[in-house]
């Protein structure tokens, strides 16, 4: 017994010397739940709680983890009808934690259900009920889950991108006439673990992101705000049936990073983002000027390729980052004079053997210069700046080490 | 009587071929025989279907074409029907053959990397091949050892293959399958099939090599692990990805390696979840599960 004590005490001191952390999530599944849509019509949904006061969500909760962390779940199922699950999509998870119930189990009626899993690579990742999904996914039982870096900061994974501001947009469509009685209410058979369904024509008449659509995204306020040289991280998922082709204004200077819980082994330069059902991706925006736009989504039939319908997300580019949050730690890079008038030193440190590539930009995002710096030192270096900076006035000087935004500063020609 | 001769043409060209099997080394024959037929769907509802079929007796599988790379394939396509079928290759060069009704071709192809590709009937502005006529061929590094599986991707909407059947157009701005197939089977067939069934060991290296033949985009979801893009004919730039989740377009062909490391029978299947019912019926779509020990 004393042994057994020292052990876990042991157990307890080597998990926390890894940061890894114990984290405990609560949902209670409900049927019975009300959406107001865009056009003031309420429907019935399933969905996700995490209180018995609480109306079930369209999505449900966002559920966050630290890499490395021990996740546990306790799913309450409080609804009357078929049972329900948790499938933990893209997270990999043995068979017993996967939500399919003929293949791992499924939670009745007042019943509790427990997952658990150790959260794998940073990223973005989804929930859904699998219990005759087609139907429950529609019905409103899904929700995004989250997954930070070991230490939680805001860095797309360890040893990733450094960003200021995230935002997710879950997207998802509903058909009104899945959302009856008749539907909902489908047979289960309380002997079998796979529920025969008859599924109605999928035509959808709204089309959500984070659960809204039209004005009640305008009324929600929902908008991506960010400042010249800030790098923000988007997460894009889609748990809907139809395909969503994101388009980002060209001046964010989107590119495609991560998809699916895993970084990209080579990163995507485009404004475009085509998200099918299931998948995810991490976008990675870094404006070069002052502008208002719009982000837009279109949701396309994926039998007929069309189009269906198109949302919009605004975008205001204001102001200047705080730029000194972007600079690595170990780059210890800087611009001196700043001020200037004739010349003027950008400064840098490489603790190892690194590409660097400096380019300036000007206040509207022209392309001033661009060049690989040579001849580069462990330690210190420097690359100078004069003459191409013609007009008085702010400019914006980035550096890449590899490839990869390691710092920004602004640059002022008197 | 003349069909009848031609087919005896043929059947004295296909045993000329098979002698001269052994005198190339890297040419290999082959033949696949276009067959009119009714494709049985998950809830017995039949559904008029062409298929590239190994004999002359209409199977709704078609047949796989494999060679190692580098090889040459002479293929001998033999149509069985009453109308004119075409033969095209995605992506090949000048292969667009019409072969008469009752008539055959020869068709020379090879590769020089490893990949899957698509063949398939491209006249009747490609409403042959939405009813059935398009196969895989696959392009193999004999020497890499790795498990293969073939999962050739289909979709169908019975009214539009009975409209396309008496030789009349269709809208396919309308157009809303329901049926959804790999290999010509759905859930719980899929299973059943050891060519698509997906069975290995922790750690064996797996290849699943996909082609989408129907009309609609799959989205592909694995359970319980992320496989790797190694190949695709739409997409270059995805090969490396590292995904659980993925759209297939509609003639495109992907493979993927799968590296299980962990055991357990787990799912895949299309995440537009209405893929995964059959004639209206959940689950009997696009569902399949791996069975890793």
């Amino acid at each position: 017994m004393k042994y057994t004590a020292y052990l876990i005490l042991a157990l307890l001191i080597s998990g926390n010397a890894f940061g890894q952390q114990s984290t405990d999530w609560f949902l209670i599944s409900r049927n019975t739940g009300k959406k107001v849509l865009s056009n003031g019509d309420s429907i019935r949904v399933f969905g996700f709680a995490q209180s018995l006061g609480e109306q079930p969500g369209v999505p449900g909760p966002t559920l966050f983890a630290n890499e490395g962390d021990s996740v546990h779940i306790d799913v309450w199922n409080v609804s009357q009808g078929a049972p329900h699950s948790i499938h933990l999509h893209g997270l990999d998870v043995n068979q017993e934690n996967d939500g399919v119930p003929h293949l791992s189990w499924s939670i009745g009626h007042m019943e509790h259900g427990y997952y658990h899993f150790k959260a794998p690579h940073a990223g973005t990742y989804l929930y859904h009920c699998h219990v005759a999904s087609t139907i429950h996914v529609q019905a409103g039982m899904y929700g995004l889950i989250i997954i930070k870096p070991p230490d939680g900061s805001k860095t797309t994974w360890d040893g990733g991108y450094q960003y200021v501001n995230e935002q997710s947009y879950f997207l998802s469509e509903i058909d009104t006439n899945w959302h009856t009685d008749s539907v909902l209410d489908h047979d289960h058979d309380t002997t079998n673990t796979i529920h025969s369904v008859e599924v109605p024509k999928f035509e959808p008449q709204f089309f959500l992101i984070n659960g809204l659509s039209d004005q009640q995204l305008v009324d929600a306020g929902e908008s991506f705000n960010s400042a010249v040289g800030q790098v923000d991280y988007t997460r894009l998922a889609n748990i809907g049936y139809r395909g969503v082709r994101v388009t980002f204004p060209p001046d964010l200077h989107a590119r495609i990073i991560s998809s699916d819980g895993r970084p990209l082994p080579a990163e995507e330069i485009t404004d475009t983002v085509y998200v099918y059902p299931g998948e995810r991706f991490g976008v990675l925006t870094d404006p070069s000027v002052e502008f208002t736009g719009q982000i837009s989504f279109d949701y396309i039939d994926l039998n007929t390729m069309n189009v269906d319908q198109t949302q919009v997300i605004p975008v205001n580019v204001s102001g200047f980052a705080d730029l000194d949050e972007m600079i690595s730690d170990d780059l210890a890079f800087s611009i001196v004079p700043n001020p200037f008038d004739q010349t003027s030193t950008v400064q840098f440190h490489l603790s190892e053997s690194k590409k660097v590539r400096i380019r300036i930009l000007d206040l509207m995002g022209n392309e001033i210069t661009n060049v690989q710096v040579q001849n580069l030192n462990i330690g210190k270096n420097s690359f100078e700046i004069g003459d191409e900076l013609k007009a008085s006035g702010l400019y914006l000087v980035q550096i890449f080490i590899d490839e990869k935004l390691s710092g920004l500063k602004k640059l002022i020609k008197l | 009587m003349k069909a009848n001769s031609n087919l005896l043409k043929v059947a004295l060209f296909v045993l000329g071929n098979v002698c001269a099997m052994h005198s190339f080394a890297t040419t290999i024959q082959d033949t696949v025989f276009i067959n009119r037929g009714q494709m049985m769907a998950v809830d017995s509802t039949y559904i008029p279907y062409f298929a590239f079929n190994s004999s002359s007796i209409f199977n709704k599988e078609n047949s796989r074409l494999i060679i190692d790379t580098g090889d040459t394939m002479e293929l001998t396509v033999i149509n069985t029907d009453s109308l004119p079928h075409g033969f095209d290759i995605k992506n090949y060069p000048n292969i667009d053959s019409v072969i008469p009704a009752n008539s055959f071709a020869v068709i020379s192809f090879s590769f020089d990397e490893d990949g899957a590709h698509i063949y398939y009937d491209h006249t009747f502005s490609e409403g042959f091949r939405y009813m059935g006529l398009g196969g895989m061929i696959v392009s193999k590094n004999a020497s890499i050892n790795v498990q293969r599986f073939y999962w050739n991707m289909k979709e169908h909407q019975k009214e539009y293959n009975e409209t396309l059947d008496q030789g009349l157009a269709v809208n396919w701005d309308e157009y809303y399958p329901e049926y959804f197939t790999i290999n010509g089977n759905s859930n719980p067939h899929i299973n059943t099939d050891p060519i698509a069934r997906v069975v290995g060991s922790v750690g064996d290296t797996i290849h699943i090599y996909m082609v989408n033949t129907g009309q609609s985009l799959h989205s592909i979801h694995f359970h319980g692990y992320h496989s790797t893009i190694i190949n695709s004919t739409k997409f270059p730039n995805h090969v490396g990805r590292s995904k659980d989740t993925f759209g297939v377009h509609s003639m495109e062909a992907v493979v993927v390696e799968l590296v299980p490391d962990q055991v357990g029978e787990y799912p895949v299947h299309d995440h537009n979840l209405v893929a995964v019912s059959g004639g209206n019926i959940y689950p009997n779509g696009m569902f399949l599960t791996l069975l890793i020990d």
